[in-house]
């Protein structure tokens, strides 16, 4: 291993280090002394130039750093700011602008490891350790060039609902070859399901139709049945994804079988709830594998499924989700008249309930089989519901419609409207606390009703009232999709509502941590229609973005074998935790040959696992090697000393 | 205790009210009334929307202390006439006066 006297010694006497600290407003410097700070850090082995600013990372404070470099004053660069997390990337850029190479950058973090936790001098004492650390490992610091990977001109995209096909069709313009798995034979997903879709009242399989032609014919797309993902290999634009095959029992499902004789090669065929056919249905197990560019998943949500017994759900019959009602009252269709009639039984009266499976409070709703409470608002059920109201009123002007709701937020372009609309419907509201729901409950009171519903309800001034119906339907809440597989294979980070999570929802609202893979609709969070199909056009704008340039360009902090020291011990390639990443070569030393390790940089984790196995030192992790870490530790002994 | 009676808003519109049920209950009317203060006519409207008859019976006398400024009817964002259901109420309640021999 390399000793303290060959690190040091490897000390760059020509670097000159410029120190920028940053006041954050009062965020730094109400706790930190920078101006003695900065008077300190001059005094630094290396340091060329210190600068203070209210904002680093304000324009002004960047051109500080970059007339700086432009002048050759510094050669590179110590800021000393917030977490590297926020503004790192920012400060590499400015290193870029004034042509130097951005990895001669190194990163203080002052606030949030300093101001936000200490005060008084031990606050400042501790900023100049870490200031001087810092110091250090940026004299030794060597321009490193970014990792350059081919990308292929291919995603995959997981899910062919209204967000999978808008995503697939998407990227198909643009000029790439999409794979599009789904695990059902049908395309549309859940909006399948629906009838007229609020708030424009278009034909839910009209939106579906629209886009289910134009993937069956777009030459770039391939759409694969009956599909899932079972194995999952590689980085951005190169991974591999098995992919297995398995083809329903047609003569068993009816719907699925006539609309397999019924479909032709040229037109979809659009069954209600289940979806469009687009492809003939695989009749046999089929396993192959996709090199692909990106993946965007697309693997949607199921609709809360309330708890027997909930509001009546599975006691009575009389009680329904709101998804069943909306099929029921889309089977109804060509039934004009004044009375409702589902089932065959004339609905004079119906009650709504709104988040039901939604908002949950802990300690005061019940935990579902897997201990979740659904702590989240779905979004889209108030619309949902109210639309629905609002449909009835207008079809069957003698069918009441009771609402029920704990708040209402019809949000959104357009959906304000629908409030109105039911409204101006007659629809009658109840508002009631979470802490007193409605109870549904049997009737025998005047009237034949079957069911009552009883509210302590607020704008009656906290008075029970009681209503009687002949129907109770729940505006039941979104939960993501059963994806544990997906999520296991792909390692994908799932966020406390067990929705797929973003990086930041602002910063980065489509991406996941592994680059390369993308989120589009609802598995991210509720959505309605409109806001899956922006999603889904984001996030194959974003793919498009990091593949269009043919190659991608990942960080160089990765380890690196110096074949001359390397003496094929193997010990890096045991602890190395990513397959492929260490592989052996031959290669020459003194006229002969010999084997030694080589890292796959594409694959490398950069966690250095196998630096600290290697008995010779051989392996280093770019941008973090031991003369750097021992240097930073030098630094932090001398400070800590004096 | 109430009983919802989905009946009476129709009921009312015999009365001059066509738009009892367009109120969703922000309270604006009951804000803006310059003479009653509680919740005046919010809470009336309420009753005639679920069909308290017995209480709108029972307060009848208090829909005799609106002037009909229509300030509420002005500022009513659902423009759901709260004034005019005041009014309609109070033909109800005439009615039902003399129908039931009280006068
Ligand atoms: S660089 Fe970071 S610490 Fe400085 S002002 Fe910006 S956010 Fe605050
Ligand atoms: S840094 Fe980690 S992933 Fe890379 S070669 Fe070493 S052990 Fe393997
Ligand atoms: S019309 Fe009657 S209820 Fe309306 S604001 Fe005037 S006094 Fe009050
Ligand atoms: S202002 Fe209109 S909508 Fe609001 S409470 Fe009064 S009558 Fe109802």
């Amino acid at each position: 291993m390399e000793n303290r006297a060959e690190a040091s010694a490897r000390n760059d006497q020509t670097a000159r280090v410029g120190v920028y600290i940053c006041h954050c407003g009062g965020n730094i410097s109400d706790h930190v002394d920078v101006e003695s700070l900065a008077d300190k850090a001059e005094h630094l082995p290396g340091v060329a130039a210190v600068r203070r600013n209210m904002f680093m990372c304000s324009d002004p404070g960047q051109a500080m750093i970059l007339e700086d470099l432009q002048k050759g004053v510094v050669d590179r660069v110590v800021v000393a700011s917030c977490s590297p997390s926020l503004h790192e990337t920012t400060f590499r850029r400015v290193l870029e602008r004034a042509g130097v190479n951005p990895y001669m950058y190194e990163h203080a973090n002052i606030r949030e490891q300093v101001s936000w936790v200490h005060h008084g001098d031990a606050a400042t004492q501790k900023a100049l350790t870490l200031i001087a650390a810092a110091t250090a490992k940026a004299r030794l610091l060597q321009p490193l060039d970014p990792l350059r990977v081919e990308a292929r001109q291919h995603v995959t995209v997981i899910g062919a609902g209204m967000a999978g096909m808008r995503a697939a069709l998407d990227l198909a313009d643009r000029g790439f070859s999409v794979a599009c798995i789904e695990k059902t034979p049908w395309v549309g997903g859940r909006a399948a399901a629906l009838d007229r879709v609020a708030p424009t009242g278009e034909a839910a399989s009209d939106l579906i139709l629209s886009l289910a032609r134009r993937i069956m014919q777009h030459p770039s797309i391939t759409f694969y049945p009956c599909a899932r993902l079972v194995g999952f290999d590689g980085y951005v634009g190169n991974f591999s994804l098995d992919v297995e095959i398995v083809p329903p029992e047609v003569p068993n499902d009816e719907e699925l079988r006539r609309a397999h004789e019924a479909w032709t090669a040229k037109e979809p065929v659009f069954v209600p709830s289940r979806g469009a056919l687009i492809a003939p249905v695989p009749s046999t197990p089929q396993r192959f594998r996709l090199e692909t560019g990106a993946v965007v998943l697309a693997t949607g949500f199921r609709p809360y499924v309330p708890k027997h017994g909930e509001y009546g759900y599975g006691v009575y019959r009389e009680v329904l989700t709101l998804p069943q009602f909306i099929e029921a009252l889309r089977d109804t269709a060509p039934q004009k008249g004044s009375t409702l009639t589902i089932d065959g039984r004339p609905i004079r009266s119906m009650a709504m309930i709104h988040c039901v499976g939604s908002r949950q409070i802990p300690g005061l709703h019940e935990e579902g089989p897997s201990g979740h409470l659904n702590e989240y608002c779905s979004r889209t059920c108030c619309a949902a519901t109210l639309f629905a109201a609002a449909q009835v009123r207008e079809r069957f002007p003698q069918t009441h419609v009771f609402d029920f709701y704990r708040d209402i937020r019809t949000y959104g372009r357009g959906q304000e409207e629908i409030y109105q609309h039911a409204a101006k419907n007659k629809v009658l509201f109840f508002r009631f606390e979470p802490e007193n729901p409605p109870q549904v409950q049997p009737f025998d009171g005047p009237g034949g009703f079957p069911l009552t519903v009883s509210v302590q309800d607020t704008l009656t001034f906290g008075e029970e009232v009681h209503v009687p119906v002949d129907l109770v339907v729940l505006a039941v809440g979104m939960e993501p999709s059963d994806i544990g597989d997906l999520v296991h294979l792909m390692k994908l980070p799932v966020g406390a509502d067990r929705f797929l999570l973003e990086v930041h929802p602002k910063l980065r609202p489509v991406e996941m941590a592994t680059t390369g893979i993308l989120l589009a609709g609802t598995c991210q969070a509720p959505m309605d229609i409109g806001e899956c199909c922006n999603a889904a056009s984001a996030a194959a704008s974003k793919a498009a973005v990091l593949l269009s340039k043919g190659f991608v360009t990942l960080d160089p902090f990765v380890a690196e074998v110096d074949a001359q020291k390397c003496e094929g011990t193997g010990a890096c390639l045991e602890a190395c935790l990513r397959e492929g990443a260490i592989r052996w070569v031959e290669g020459q030393r003194n006229g002969q040959t010999v084997r030694h390790a080589e890292v796959v940089a594409a694959l490398c984790l950069g966690c250095g696992a196998c630096v600290a196995v290697c008995p010779t030192g051989a392996i280093q992790v770019k941008g973090s090697t031991l003369a750097q870490f021992e240097a930073m530790v030098e630094a932090i002994a001398a400070e800590v000393a004096a | 205790m109430a009983l919802v009676d989905i009946n009476f808003a129709d009921e009312l519109e015999q009365f001059g009210a066509p738009k009892t049920l367009e109120c969703f209950h922000c309270g604006t009317c009951a804000a803006i009334c310059p003479l009653i203060d509680q919740h005046f006519p919010r809470q009336m409207i309420r009753y005639a929307q679920i069909g308290a008859k017995d209480r709108i019976l029972e307060r009848g006398a208090e829909l005799w202390r609106c002037l009909h400024c229509g300030l509420c009817t002005q500022t009513c964002p659902r423009e759901a006439d709260p004034g005019e259901v005041i009014l309609a109420l109070r033909r109800y309640v005439l009615h039902h006066w003399r129908s039931s021999d009280h006068v």
